[in-house]
This record gives C-alpha cells, structure tokens and sequence, in this order.
C-alpha cells in the first residue's frame, strides 16, 4: 500500500455527534463510544434523536434562554426573530427553512441555550481521541464502539477507524440497526471484534408500520454476517418496547430465528428508557413515547426468561441499557 | 465477612456493635468544649521548673499532667485513655499558643467554624493562671514578632497562609508506635540508660545530652504513672460495679493498664491500649492534628495472629477491641484559631491509618487484619481515623481492591485511596532508601511519612495559585485591596507573546515560594524552643543521638512542605489566556484585563469565551501541556530551596483552604467570577469535566505527582451506577488499577447518591455544578427536565447485587 493511500484514508472524514468515554453498556470493559450521525430508521423510541440526520443539526433548550437577544442579532439569515408569543410574552422565534447552519447563534449565546448536534472529524482525529482510554482498555478489557445514528451509513469512516484502532491493539464493537446494504458492512467486517446487531421486529408489517422500513434487508444482512468467514463475536440486541415488540409471538420467533443461525453468541434485552426524551424537546420535535413507560426490571427478567425457551443454546441476557 | 454488616440489617448485626452504638452515641452528642486542664498542670509544671534546660522543664510539665489530670473510664468502654479531662475537649497548648485564646474569649463560643464552648469558670482560669504565665513567651508569639516582612506582606492579603504551626504543636508524624508496643517503657529505657552511661558530662556536648536523655526519662515515667492511674481507676470501678459481666471487663482493663505500656504487649488487647495510650499522650504535650498511627495492620497481626492461633480471641472479640478504638479516635477535638479552622473545617485530628501495600521485603502486605481495619471503619462510620489504603496493583490481591471499593460504595468518602508505588517514589524522592520507603504511611491528609523515622512540617504554609495569575495579570497588585505587595513583573498590555506572559506568572509564583521559604526557616527557628520529649521517646535516632525531634533528631529529616491551592484555577486561566489572546486573537489583553477588573460585569460574550476555553479535567492536549509545565515549574523551584533540615518539599492539598482563599481572589480568565473558592487539590474546578472519570485521571496525570512529595489529593465524584452491579465493581476496579498505571498518587470518593440528587430536584441554584451521565453524554442535572432527572434518580437505587 502506497503512504498517499493511507495518507488519504486518514484525512476522510466523517459526521460525528460526540465521544463518550468510560461508558460501560457498549460491550465488555470500560468503552469510548462514538456516535455517528445519520439513521436510515426512525424508531420513535430512539434515546439520541439528535443522531439521525448526517447534517449537523440545531437544538434550544428554553429553559435556559433568558431572551437576551444576541442569537437575533447574530443569525446573517434572520432566521431568528424578536416576538411575541399569544400571551404577549416576549420570545424568539426561529424558522429552520432559512437556517444555513452556521451555528453563528450558538457561537453567541452567553447561557449555552443553543446547541449544536454534531461536527466532522478525520479518522486519525477520531482515532487519536480513542487512544486517550488505551489504560483503562487494557485494564477493563475494553476498548472502542462505534454507535449511532447508523455507523455503516458512513461504512469508509468506520472501517477506516476500525483498522487504525486495531492497530493499537484496542478491541473493537459497533453497534448497528443493520438496515444498510450488505457491502457497506462487509468492509468493516475484517477489523471487527464485536458486533451489537439489532433486531427489533420480526413481523415485517409492524415493522414497516413503526419504523417506516421492512424488515427483510435487516433480517438478510444478519444471515450473511453470521455466515461471514471473519471471527467476530455477534450480539442480537432486542431493545424491549412494550406494545411494539414485547409480545410472545415476537420474542419467540425472534428467539427462534437466531438459534437457527450458528455463530450468534447471545441474544441481550434492553429495556426501553427515556432518558432521550428531553433531547426531543431541544430540537422541536414530538416525543412519541410519551405514554410509554420503562418495563420494570422484573418484567424485563421475566420476557428474557421466555425468551430463552426458544433460543435453542444462545443464552439472553439482560442489560441496563441506559447508554 | 459482609460490608452490609454495619448496616440495620434484621437480625445479621453482631451483638457487639450495640456496644459501638452506645459509644458512639455518646461521642455524637457531645458537643465540643475548650479543655484548660492541661494547660493549668502545664503551667503549674513549668513554674515548678523555673531555671531548669527548657526540655526538662517540658518534660517535667508533661509529667505533671500525668499525675494530676482527670482521668475518666466511661461505661461501656475497653480501650481506656483521653488526652484531657473531657471526651471532645479543645486541648489548649499554652507554651505553644495561649494568645489564640486569648483573641477568642469571647468569640469561640460561638464561632463559624468549629466552634468549642467555653465554660466561664474555665475563662477565670485562663485569666488568672495560664495568661499572666506565658505572656511573652509562646512560640505563637516569638513568630508574630518575626515575620519577615517579604512573608508578611503576602501572609496578610491572603496569598500565603503560614500560621498552622505556630498556632498548634508539630504533628505531622507517626511516632514508632511499634517499638513501644513492642519492647515497652522498660525496653525504650533501658536504651536511654544504655545511652546514658557512654556520656561523661566533663565533655563539651555531653551535659546536654545527658540532661536531654534524662527528660527522656521524666517523660517515660509519666506515660507509665499514667496507665498506672487508669489501672488504678480501673479496679475502683470494679469494685463498686453490680453487673459482673462489666466489673468483669472493668478487671481486664485494670490487668492490661497494669502492664502496658510499661511492659512489652503480650496479646493484641494490650497492644492497642499501648498504643492508644501513648497516642494520647503525644496530643497531650501538643496539641496539633495529624499523629498517624499509620500501619496498624502490620505492625498489630503478629499479635491477633498470636491470639487467634492460641485461641484467646475471637474474630469478633478482635473486631469490638478494634472498633471501641475507632470510637476513641473520634473523640478529640483539634483546638485550632478562627482562621486555621477555616483552612481545616471540622476538628480535624487527621488519625491516619492505613492498611494494604508491601513489606519491607517487596512483598503483599494484606492480611486479616487488613479487612478488619476496613470492617471497623464500615461498623463505626464516625470521622476519625482517616483510613487509607495503600494499593499495590503489582502485590495486593484484587480480594483486597474489591473489598475497598466496597467501602467506597458506602459513600462515607472514605477510604483515600493511595497508589503504593507513587508513595514509595516520593519517600526515595525525600531521600529515604528503597528498602524503609517500602514501610511509608500516608500521614495527616495524604502527606507522606515513615514510622519513628522521619520528621518536617508536611504541610507547613498554603499557596494562593490564583493570586499568582491575579499578580501577573496586575504587575503585581492585589485586586481585593488594591495594594501592590507582589513582584512587579510588568504591564500586561505590553506582553507580546505568551512567553512572556508565563514568565510573569512563574515569577509571581517563583517570589511566593520565596516568601514561604523565607517563613518557614524562621518557624523552624522558633520550633527549635518546641521540644517534645514524649514524642521523640519513640524514636530510636532521637535515643541514640541525643537531639530532640524538634532540633532534628529523627533519622531522616526534610525542608517543610509547601502546598499549591488552586491547581485547576491556575491552569485554566494559563490556558484561556493562551487560546483566547494568543493563539486565535479571539480577545485583546485589554479586553480581558477590562472584563476581569469589573468581575466580567457587562461582558457576557467575552465571560463565555473565558468559560469555553480548554479546562483542566477534559484531557485536552493544551491543558495538559500546561499542567505539566508549570507543575514542574513548582517543583523545581520548591526543592531548589533548602533548610538545615533538608530540601523544601512540595505538595497539593488543600484540606478547606480552597474557600478561604478563593474570598482573596478577584476574577480569574478561566471565567472564575470574583471571591468564589478555588478548585480543590489537583481535581478540576466544580462542573468543567465533562468527559468522564477516565478523562479526568488521564488529565490528572499530568501532574508530576512523583516530585510533589507531600501528596497530591484528588476529588472524584462518583454515581452509584459505577458499583451497584457486579459490572460497575469490576470496571471501578478497572478505573483504580488504570490510575496506577498513570501515576496519578490518590484519589478519594464522593458518591453523587439519591438524597444529592433529590436535593439537587429541590434547590438547583445550589447544585448548579453537578454533572451526571445521562444517555451517553454528560449534562448538567438541573438543567436536565423533571421527567429526565427522575430517571436518574432511579438507577442510583441499589440492584440487588451481593457484596461481601
């Protein structure tokens, strides 16, 4: 391989929302998660609703704003304004279709009430940032997880930051819905340790009805993962949502789908939790679960424990999922 | 063994712990009271003593207050002894520093920080017999008059803080405790006597060893005339006691009174009353914080190992014995001026103890006694002693580290948890051979000392770190007075380059550590007319070379310690001057002067910029890089100084001087407003780590925590979530081996738990600092939505995991 190739390779870049280091739900050990921005899916319970579009995106968190006005005065595009609001109060109103992203409000604001959801970073940028917890790797046995958003929608970026991660001797899990087409995985497949596949209907209408995709690329591109040569380590990861897909049909014949497959390792059930929902508040958008409460953890326990009659030798866990 | 086991658990608790309970019980409500009895028979002592050598004259004093003072046996109790007449009595040190009192009649009562009642007729006492004696005379007073002047100027802004030692007696070390208990009175003076005979007083020189080994002598035989009068007692209360299980208990108390300290220990019950005994006696001749017994767990096993094998005691016999100790530990009351309490809140005594580590051979230390000493600070749950732990991650098992984490779970901040081969490091680093460095103890807070070996000030003088940007950023004034008392380094507006920026403010540092020095050597001075016989018996050097502690007896001796306050303050301000005026231009000099001038009054924009600058704490590389720079810098500068007593030693920890200094401190450019405190040891400033704990010691580390011999003390917060799973232990764990491996020396534990939070839900103006992981990103509690925070609160509730 030629320097200018991999010259190259380092300098691509890549729309990231954030690093968080020290978590320890993404796989074994203590792990520097990076999410990823952009989602082919839009499961309404999602916790990092400010991961799915791949442009950076803007969020207000009124609670803070103290109306001082320096955003107005800041935004070239006046795609922010002084108002009033039916109350007569004094407000700000923004109008997204003007925005240009130039994120010069947030720049401005003196309480922080303007965030900005994502940036680009190179590999080697990302990479440098991983190797920071390399101690604490080593010790926790844990390492780097790339998580989302979708991180094979950027499949070039992950893959790249896969092998120079590798190169360091860090191990390595992504965590992805899987609605992508299968080339886009395979290229990350060789630097791969781990791999968090979700699978979070089996009835395709429901599905489709939800998340506004079928289910058959998902379900197709977990059959060919599992018959992959590379050895990595597969997790099927059902994330418990009462009402959508917590039903015994579901979880049976989701249970019997991954005992027909040979290198799946274990079937882990998140439960879902709302820890996302102020993040949909910050960028305008409905929180949908809003009926929807956290399964307690006995009822978590007691669906995994259904689960496991089906599941033929995988063992299924539970895990706290609050990341 | 269960760490729950201090807990209400139905029907689990040993029935022992309803002992505990009482006289724990007794200790809680008491409330602190000024304790003259001591300074009365010191007094009396000293008079009787007129013309005699100064040592003698203390010697005899000390010994007039073993044979006149209070001596009380409380119910319940099994290991007897109190430093004065009263269970939580402030200790008044006349000869040290009667004056303190004397300025706080009638104030001291009702002080804001640790306040101690004063009874009129013990006022009468002061007036009439203590006062009218030492008028003149008090090391307090001979340092009053001898400030030098480059110190004094500093000293009354607020920049230095250097009184500590002239306020209260030495403290700051560990006697050899071992000895004592191992060879007893009878040991320690047949060595004296040994010494004695090769003297022959027609020498020069030899008089005055001899009149100091014979104050050796006076001393000696108070501390044995003592046990006496509570073996005495002892058997007074037996005889009129009707329950014959306590009479029973009040004969054993009587027996091992007889025996110890006057004899060698025979079982573990007698080693820990010798033990307490003398370390009463030591508080007694000066009061002062930080007598550390050290490592009880190496050098007590050969005894409860002795017992236990010969089956004279139970493990839970062993276990009351130990925690009706830790209940004595957090009986005194350090007696200390408004001002010092201020810089130490809380009465501090800074008992250190400590567990773990490695033998003199290398080796792991832990054993059975270790897990006691963690259990009965699990039982006790009081304030004292200070528990530590020395962790070797090479030698100690993880049994051991899992067992400490347990600890930590229960939110009691203790134990400080020590990197071994950071202390071992910084005893070699104060010239003490590998072989004895390998038998450290953390000492006072998380100073570093050696067991009737080693003697300084470990803490001797503060340093304002904010004032040191504050000066160079006003040629040298003091924004809160307007007064110009420091170096005059130069009208910032004419600083071109950051170079000569940091030159400013390492010369602004540079001059304060000069100004300590120059304190420190006069304290020293004045600390040559401190003897103190009752200590010095202990070690073996002072025996053998006829020199008291005081005047350098001790094997090794070193400069005294100078401690950095206000690390993250210092380092995000270097690094907001540098990014923001000199690397992006994104502000003026004159801007920032400006806005700092009016506490950022009307300069909102340039505040965030200030608050958006790198900070400490986040393992960014500019921040890190300064950290290392200017700490190095510090050292450096610190140990180019000497004293006749060795290399001065630098160290960060700031006990609570953090807030005092922080009302001297106008606003800073990390964004700091003016008059609040200062960050807090080598922690980053409150609410500016965003990045997680592994971050935060990544940052840390940055430190050059080896040279900084006095210790380096690091605050962490942490969420329940970290160890209320199987999970969260192991990677606790994890993050304390990580630690190690970077170097960073020790780390102690505040658990962010439900009441925080629940607090936190109700007045968020108070806890507007506190960061928590929400989902995968950390954020601001009270910032977070109701709903959000409520989530949050539930995951700190234990998950049922099985511990112990």
């Amino acid at each position: 391989m030629s320097g200018g190739r991999q010259k190259s390779e380092m300098a691509l870049t890549g729309s990231v929302l954030r690093f968080a280091r020290a978590s320890m739900h993404d796989g074994r050990g203590l792990r520097t998660v990076l999410f990823l921005k952009g989602c082919p899916l839009q499961c309404p319970w999602c916790s990092t609703p400010e991961s799915r579009p791949f442009e950076p995106q803007r969020g207000y968190v009124q609670d803070l704003c103290t109306l001082c006005g320096n955003c107005v005065d800041a935004c070239r595009v006046q795609a922010l304004a002084r108002a009033a609001d039916e109350k007569d109060e004094k407000t700000v109103t923004f109008d997204p279709e003007k925005c240009q992203r130039c994120f010069g409000c947030a720049a401005s604001c003196p309480q922080n009430a303007i965030k900005k959801y994502g940036h680009t970073l190179t590999v080697a940028e990302a990479v440098e940032q991983i190797c920071q917890d390399e101690i604490f790797y080593f010790h926790s046995g844990g390492g780097l997880t790339i998580s989302g958003g979708e991180p094979f929608c950027q499949a070039g970026f992950t893959a790249n930051i896969l092998r120079e991660t590798k190169k360091h001797g860090i191990h390595t899990a992504v965590e992805s819905c899987m609605h992508v087409p299968f080339s886009q995985i395979e290229m990350a497949l060789p630097w791969l340790d781990h791999l968090y596949a979700d699978l979070k209907q089996m009835d395709s209408r429901l599905h489709l009805l939800w998340l506004g995709e079928n289910n058959g690329l998902i379900l197709e591109n977990i059959k060919k993962v599992n018959a992959s040569c590379f050895p990595l380590v597969i997790t099927i990861r059902l994330p418990l949502i009462p009402g959508f897909n917590d039903s015994d049909q579901n979880l049976r014949e989701s249970a019997q789908f991954c005992a027909g497959l040979t290198n799946i390792r274990e079937i882990e059930v998140l439960p879902y939790h709302r820890l996302g929902s102020d993040t949909y508040r910050h960028l305008g958008l409905d929180y949908q679960c809003l009926d929807l409460t956290a399964p307690s953890e006995k009822y978590l326990q007691e669906r995994a424990t259904f689960m496991r009659k089906f599941s033929g030798p995988l063992p299924v866990k539970t895990g706290s999922g609050l990341i | 063994m269960s760490v729950t086991k201090g807990k209400s658990g139905p029907g689990k608790a040993p029935t022992y712990l309803d002992r505990i309970r009482r006289l724990k019980e007794r200790v809680l409500s008491t409330m602190p009271e000024m304790d003259l009895e001591n300074a009365r028979l010191l007094t009396a002592g000293f008079r009787e003593a007129e013309g005699e050598p100064l040592v003698i004259r203390k010697a005899k004093a000390f010994r007039n207050q073993c044979y006149h003072k209070t001596v009380t046996i409380w119910d319940d109790e099994l290991i007897v002894g109190c430093a004065g007449s009263k269970i939580r009595g402030g200790i008044l040190c006349a000869d040290s520093c009667w004056s303190v009192l004397d300025r706080e009649l009638e104030t001291i009562s009702n002080r804001k920080y640790d306040p101690f009642y004063l009874r009129p007729e013990d006022k009468k006492i002061f007036m009439k017999e203590i006062k009218p004696y030492w008028q003149g005379r008090s090391n307090y007073e001979e340092w009053l008059a001898q400030i030098p002047e480059i110190t004094r100027a500093l000293r009354d802004h607020g920049v230095i803080y250097i009184d500590r030692k002239a306020v209260r007696g030495w403290g700051e070390t560990t006697a050899g405790y071992e000895w004592l208990i191992k060879e007893g009175l009878t040991g320690i003076v047949n060595t004296i006597e040994k010494e004695r005979i090769k003297l022959d007083i027609t020498k020069p020189g030899d008089y005055e060893k001899d009149y100091y080994l014979q104050a050796l002598l006076i001393a000696a035989e108070g501390i044995a005339a003592l046990a006496e009068r509570y073996a005495l007692e002892a058997e007074r209360l037996a005889e009129l006691e009707a329950d014959p299980r306590r009479r029973g208990e009040l004969l054993q108390v009587a027996a091992t009174c007889h025996h110890v300290p006057q004899q060698p220990a025979r079982t573990f019950r007698e080693a820990l009353q010798s033990l307490y005994l003398y370390h009463t006696c030591i508080f007694m001749e000066q009061n002062a914080a930080s007598y550390n017994p050290g490592r009880m767990d190496q050098y007590l096993w050969p005894f409860l190992k002795a017992d236990l094998n010969a089956g004279i005691i139970t493990n839970d016999e062993a276990q009351e014995l130990l925690d009706c100790l830790w209940v004595k530990f957090s009986e005194p009351c350090l007696f200390q001026d408004a001002l010092t309490a201020e810089f130490a809140a809380g009465y501090p005594m800074f008992q250190n103890v400590c567990v773990g580590g490695v033998d003199d051979t290398g080796k792991d230390a832990v054993n059975e006694l270790s897990c006691m000493i963690l259990q009965a600070t699990i039982d006790v749950q009081l304030y004292q002693p200070s528990l530590s732990v020395r962790y070797s991650m090479a030698k100690n098992p993880n049994s051991f580290l899992r067992k400490v984490v347990e600890l930590i779970s229960l939110g009691t901040g203790f134990p400080a948890f020590h990197n071994d081969d950071l202390g071992i490091l910084m005893l070699m680093n104060k010239g003490i051979p590998l072989k004895e460095a390998y038998n450290w103890n953390p000492c006072g807070c998380v100073e570093t000392n050696l067991e009737g070996r080693l003697r300084h000030y470990t803490a001797l003088a503060d340093i304002n770190l904010g004032s040191m940007v504050e000066f160079a950023l006003g040629n040298g004034k003091n924004r809160k007075s307007g007064l110009y008392i420091a170096a005059r380094t130069g009208e910032p507006n004419n600083f071109v380059t950051y170079e000569q920026f940091i030159n400013a403010v390492k010369t602004q540092i540079a001059y304060a550590i000069r100004a300590v020095v120059a304190g420190s050597h006069v304290l020293d001075e004045i600390g040559f007319n401190r003897p103190v016989p009752a200590l010095s018996l202990t070690f073996r050097d002072c025996i053998e070379k006829s020199l008291d502690y005081a005047w350098g007896g001790a094997k090794y001796n070193t400069g005294n310690g100078i401690i950095l306050i206000g690390v993250a303050d210092l380092i995000n301000s270097i690094a907001a001057v540098r990014h923001l005026v000199y690397d992006t231009g994104l502000i003026r000099m004159s801007e920032l002067l400006n806005a700092l001038e009016k506490n950022f009054e009307g300069s909102d924009k340039l505040r965030k910029l200030c608050l958006e600058a790198p900070k400490y704490g986040n393992n960014d590389p500019l921040t890190d890089q300064i950290a290392g720079d200017i700490f190095t810098f510090i050292a450096d500068e610190i140990e180019q100084y000497r004293s006749k007593f060795g290399k001065m030693t630098p160290g960060i920890l700031p006990v609570s001087g953090n807030t005092p200094f922080g009302l001297e401190v106008g606003a800073l450019p990390s964004g700091r407003k003016a008059w609040q405190p200062l960050a807090d040891g080598v922690s980053p400033s409150g609410g500016t780590d965003f990045n997680g704990p592994t971050a935060v010691l990544s940052a840390v580390a940055h430190i050059p925590h080896g040279r900084f011999v006095q210790g380096t003390l690091l605050n962490m917060k942490i969420e329940p979530a970290m160890f209320n799973t199987e999970n969260g232990i192991a990677q606790l764990m994890a993050i304390l081996k990580s630690m190690c491996s970077l170097g960073v020396y020790h780390v102690q534990f505040n658990v962010i738990d439900q009441d925080t939070l629940l607090r936190a839900q109700q007045e968020p103006e108070k806890y507007k600092g506190l960061l928590v992981r929400v989902a995968g990103y950390t954020a601001y509690f009270t910032e977070l939505g109701k709903d959000v925070q409520d989530e949050i609160i539930g995951r700190t509730v234990m998950q049922g995991i099985s511990v112990g």
